[in-house]
């Protein structure tokens, strides 16, 4: 996500409503977006070099350090294998970007489709397409993802498959709407009318009017796959161990809240500050480039 | 009524050894003291098998209960509730040292030779439901157990008993084909369940749905039992142990969640734990307000490796495992420095069996890097061996062994990837045999039979590992039918030495089993086989 | 009319079907067998056995299958492997209500914190208060709720001990204590709703302050907490409860986990239990009253949106 925020706006910025929006005013009106990006970026970062950032190898065990509390030499403490905190901090930085970011790319791509083809479908195709979404939407998703990690088994890559899955019903959702708007306005049905092929309709003209919508719908999803992830490590099927994954962090430490809050409280806060900061960033793209939104700015 | 056979084996004396034959005047005085106390109070004349109920005490089930048929359960969790319904012909007794088998609701137990037992019951006792529990009563019990139509998972238990005699309507007289030496954990209603004497009323009446209403003999009568929710006793006045219970009621309240039953404990929503899970030992330790009640109990924790096919088909190498665990960090780290080193399978509480000085013999299996590596070097594959390691939160420490042991095994070349599993897949797979290495618990064992045999005998349903060596075989065989202990220890002993050295497992410890109470509750007697005692709990 | 309704309790069914069809292949996908499971570490083959063919277990998938649903549409929805209790009875008259108290509890408290807070954060566009409101609304979102529990537990139950730690007490039975005992579970679960339904409210009140009605009562001199209450606020409903339709999986799903950490015998518990320990028909059972909740709660939403939204009656 983080990466994504600054180039939108610099590729969606002539069109839309003839008035070019510079990138550099709108972080002087929005500080707390400015913030945000900050903060994301320093996430990404730490993602991205967490090998030369990190004071400890994040899963090294030591018996004479499990359980220190913050201070000295392992600054945010350690946990109950003696793994530095701050490490697994640095390095977890991948795993929530990693499983935030694809998961919720492979839930838009597969909405995408279902929702396009049942936008764009009729008959009785289109009413088994929206049965299937609705059915989607109805099983519950956590129970979904419990029995898809039975099945495919476990590991960063299966979570993010389960936690994908369960993205495609509301994407699908959201996409078949905006295509059944699309679809009737003029342009569209003149494009039907001059015989001009089908594909050519739905990638020149539907596709461009549905994906920014789905693009603003990401941002909220991105916090949402995170979540269910480490949901899934409360449950005790999420992302495997020693792995410093955030929510299996807060997962293993719950147990020792009331003595030693920092295991589960460091990962707990560190997850929360990039969700904050990537609600924020996702608020501010919509409100400076949804057209709804932007009527009298 | 005993005699001595030309064996040579006096049976009076190991019956002797078995009980404490002062059962009866021992409940009797606490009895009385009881109720004088009580009669104090009330100032009029003392009803001495009366007591005074008053208080309800709430607990905390974390592990799930499958069901309240003592003949069906398969988990202790659901014994613990069980024991304070039902009574068993034996029950299980600890003065702090000695685990001891005692009658319960026999009065007395006498051997007439090596392989029949005489029971005489007390009189007047009565099930919940007012039906008598006398002899017809016990004898339907075992042939429930037996050869009951759907056939109880404990029937092995008793596949030696050959007749059950009535031999008036408080005397039974089992004949055994041979000599049992299983025969007093079997027949005790707690642990072994074999033994517990249910209602044939309630049977009749409930048939499957019985485990949702059991009808006992014990000091608590069953209420009502909610999902997720709680399982509701009662007091029975018209118990027949004097002075018991003490309690008006007794809720299990079902708690999924380990850290929010501490935290309700804390704050005094609940006045115990029948279980303690040993991350939350610490945490409970600070409490002020609460004792915690646990020792090492009969059990074993190990690492099992496959035997059926590479890498672990091969002896050197499971050998290097077992030697290359550093078992005082595994300690440390995995059971946060509570459990006790385990160098075989035999356990501390099992009296007469284990040697508690085995550490410094040269017996069993211990951390030896040089040993581990020498081993190795002998090993068939000299390169880089790549094993899966299944691990699920399962178990007391759940995935703290695999986390801890993974990085020792690196040691010895030997690169070990973590796979986790949702806890039905893990068991599918170890019971498939379709795994390499896991770390496995077999727990509140009384006798070294059940803690070795079935789980190592030559294809036997809970050998997993796909072992097997027919001396093992003969030598367990032959201690069944052995009653006398330093004999049957010598045979156990050797059979242990046998599997310690071929590796099938590595042992990595003993663990203390523990209890949580509020310091409100008073006179729980703990008893190292995974039991919740209430008979004589009171709330101050 | 009449054409309209039968259509849509068709959809009804088929999605019902596909949904029960979808979960019943899904768990039996999935490795684990419930026997097994049952019979703990110790069991004999012919346990096994006899076990399995009670339960039926030892037919074919399809049949168990068409065999649940016969049985279900006929009104019997089986028996607990492991409890042996009657489903039906379980699931509707025990964890239901759990469940549903849970999650009216956790609406209302969403509702009545995020559209006060809303409104303000869209009366005060761009101001301190905006900001502050969003803050507030985002850290709610940014937790996950079990860990968010754990810690409302800590703090607020035993430390203050302000609040019950865990349990549930039927507030048809004892209307206070029933209450209290909510406090913590439902403020743990709407955290993540108070968050969007802010957003909300936000987004629709902006839109809303601008129409030229708004303009035109305030041109009539009315005060403006009368323009915002009454003419914004009500012109609003309808994304907020749109939205709560919408949502109402998410909250479903929250309830799984919530009523784990506060021990409350409801479907969430219930339903995950089941999952893990493969008992099929409680799990379907579960699936097929969220599912069916689910279509009715936006079924609903549909049939309100001519009562919130003047402009959509028929005429």
């Amino acid at each position: 996500m983080a990466a994504v925020g600054p180039t939108t706006a610099n590729a969606a910025a002539p069109p839309a409503n003839g008035k070019p929006i510079r990138a550099k005013s709108m972080l002087r009106r929005r500080p707390f977006f400015s913030l945000a990006l900050v903060i994301t970026l320093g996430f990404l970062l730490c993602a991205v070099f967490a090998p030369q950032l990190t004071p400890f190898d994040p899963t090294a065990q030591s018996i004479d350090a499990m359980m220190m509390p913050p201070g000295g030499a392992h600054i945010l403490g350690t946990d109950s294998y003696g793994q530095d905190i701050l490490s697994r901090i640095i390095y977890g930085a991948r795993y929530a970007l990693l499983i935030g970011i694809v998961s919720v790319a492979l839930g838009a791509a597969g909405g995408l489709f279902l929702g396009v083809a049942a936008g764009l479908a009729s008959g009785w195709a289109e009413w088994v397409l929206m049965r299937v979404i609705d059915s989607i939407l109805a099983l519950p998703s956590l129970i979904l993802a419990v029995a898809f990690i039975a099945i495919l088994g476990q590991g960063v890559d299966k979570v993010i498959i389960a936690v994908s899955l369960s993205l495609v019903g509301p994407f699908a959702r959201t996409v078949r709407s905006d295509v059944l708007q699309v679809k009737v306005q003029l342009f569209v049905e003149a494009a039907g009318l001059m015989s001009i092929p089908r594909m050519t309709v739905i990638r020149r003209h539907i596709l461009p009017n549905v994906l920014f919508p789905l693009f603003v719908q990401v941002t909220v999803r991105v916090s949402e796959a995170i979540l269910v992830s480490s949901s899934l490590s409360f449950l005790g099927i999420g992302v495997t161990p020693p792995t410093p994954d955030w929510g299996l962090m807060i997962a293993e430490g719950r147990g020792f809240v009331s003595f030693a809050a920092w295991m589960s409280g460091m990962p707990g806060l560190a997850l929360a500050l990039l969700l904050i900061a990537l609600s924020i960033i996702g608020d501010g793209v919509r409100e400076e480039f949804d057209p709804k939104l932007r009527s009298d700015r | 009524m005993t005699n001595k056979l030309p064996t040579g084996i006096d049976h009076r004396k190991i019956l002797e050894e078995r009980i404490s034959a002062e059962i009866g005047r021992r409940t009797l005085l606490k009895g009385i003291g009881a109720g004088l106390l009580a009669a104090g109070g009330a100032g009029m004349l003392p009803d001495l098998a009366r007591a005074q109920q008053n208080g309800h005490i709430r607990i905390a089930a974390i592990k799930h209960i499958d069901t309240l048929d003592p003949h069906f359960t398969f988990f202790l969790s659901a014994v613990q509730v069980i024991n304070n319904i039902h009574n068993g012909l034996l029950k299980v007794t600890y003065d702090g040292e000695t685990v001891r088998f005692e009658p319960d609701l026999a009065k007395s137990w006498d051997l007439e030779d090596d392989r029949t037992h005489l029971f005489r019951l007390h009189e007047g006792v009565k099930f919940h439901d007012g039906t008598p529990c006398d002899a017809e009563a016990v004898k339907f019990s075992l042939m429930r157990v037996k050869s009951g139509t759907p056939a109880s998972p404990h029937a092995w238990k008793l596949a030696l008993l050959n007749e059950i005699e009535i031999v008036d309507p408080l005397t039974v007289r089992l004949h055994f084909a041979e000599p049992y030496a299983f025969l007093p954990v079997a027949l005790t209603g707690s642990t072994g369940r074999a033994g517990t004497i249910v209602s044939p009323a309630a049977v009749e009446k409930y048939g499957m749905d019985y485990g949702r209403n059991p009808v006992g003999t014990g000091p608590f009568k069953f209420v009502s039992w909610r999902d997720n929710d709680s399982i509701e006793l009662e007091a029975n006045p018209d118990y027949f142990e004097a002075g018991m219970p003490k309690l008006q009621r007794a809720s299990f309240v079902l708690i999924d969640e380990p850290s929010t039953a501490v935290a309700a404990l804390v704050s005094g929503q609940i006045d115990g734990m029948t279980d303690c899970p040993m991350q939350l030992v610490a945490q409970v330790k600070n409490i002020p307000t609460v004792t915690l009640y646990g020792e090492i109990e009969g059990n074993y924790t190990y690492i099992g490796m496959n035997n059926r096919s590479a890498p672990f088909d091969d002896v050197n190498l499971r050998r290097a495992v077992a030697f290359a665990i550093n078992r005082d960090t595994l300690l440390k780290q995995a059971y946060f420095g509570l459990a006790q080193q385990a160098y075989s399978p035999i356990s501390p509480p099992m009296s007469g069996y284990y040697d508690p000085n085995i550490g410094n013999t040269n017996r069993g299996q211990r951390f030896d890097l040089a040993k581990a590596k020498e081993f190795r070097a002998k090993a068939a594959n000299q390169g880089e061996i790549e094993v899966t390691y299944i691990m699920a939160e399962r178990g007391p420490v759940g995935t703290r062994v695999a986390q801890t042991v993974a990085p020792m095994l690196s040691e010895i070349g030997i690169k070990v990837k973590l796979e986790l599993l949702e806890p039905a897949a893990w068991v599918q797979r170890m019971k498939d045999g379709n795994f390499q290495m896991l770390d496995f618990d077999w727990v509140a064992d009384l006798d070294p039979e059940e803690t070795i045999f079935p789980e190592f005998k030559t294809g036997g349903s809970w050998n997993y590992w796909g072992w097997s060596n027919p001396e093992f075989d003969r030598l367990c065989t032959e201690a069944q039918t052995i009653i006398d202990v330093p004999t049957r220890a010598a045979l156990y002993h050797k059979a242990e030495d046998i599997l310690m050295d071929e590796a099938p497992i590595a042992m990595l410890a003993h663990m203390p089993v523990y209890k949580v109470f509020s310091k409100k509750v008073q006179g729980f007697n703990y008893i190292p086989c995974d039991l919740v005692d209430l008979h004589g709990v009171s709330l101050a | 009319m009449l054409a309209q309704s039968a259509g849509r309790i068709v959809q009804t069914i088929v999605v019902l079907l596909i949904v029960s069809g979808a979960s019943f292949s899904l768990l039996k996908l999935a490795p684990g067998d419930p026997v097994m499971l049952m019979l703990g570490a110790e069991f004999s083959q012919e346990s096994y056995d006899s076990l399995q063919h009670d339960l039926g277990l030892d037919r074919p998938v399809l049949v168990q299958y068409l065999t649940w649903l016969g049985n279900f549409v006929t009104g019997d929805w089986g028996t607990s492997y492991v409890s042996r209790t009657d489903i039906f009875t379980v699931v509707v008259k025990e964890a239901l209500p759990v469940t549903l108290t849970l999650t009216a509890c956790s609406i209302v408290l969403a509702v009545a914190v995020g559209v006060p807070l809303g409104v303000l954060s869209a009366v005060r566009k761009d101001s301190v208060w905006d900001t502050g409101v969003a803050v507030f609304a985002l850290t709610g979102t940014a937790f996950p709720s079990f860990f968010l529990g754990i810690v409302l537990i800590w703090l607020l139950a035993v430390q203050l001990g302000a609040f019950p730690v865990m349990g549930f007490v039927a507030p048809w039975d004892d209307f206070r204590t029933g209450m209290y005992h909510m406090v913590l579970p439902a403020l743990t679960l709407s955290t993540y709703f108070i968050g969007m339904i802010v957003r909300v409210t936000r987004a629709s009140l902006v839109e809303v302050l601008d129409q030229p009605y708004i303009a035109a009562a305030r041109a009539r001199g009315e005060p403006g907490w009368r323009v915002v209450w009454v003419h914004g606020v009500r012109n609003i409903a309808m994304p907020v409860v749109t939205m709560i339709g919408l949502q109402l999986g998410g909250i479903l799903q929250g309830a799984v986990l919530t009523e784990t950490v506060f021990s409350l015998p409801g479907i969430g518990q219930m339903l995950t239990g089941a999952v893990l320990g493969r008992e099929y028909t409680l799990v379907q059972a579960g699936v097929m009253l969220t599912a069916t909740l689910f279509i009715v709660v936006n079924m609903i939403v549909d049939l309100s949106y001519p009562l919130l939204d003047p402009r959509l009656r028929p005429r």
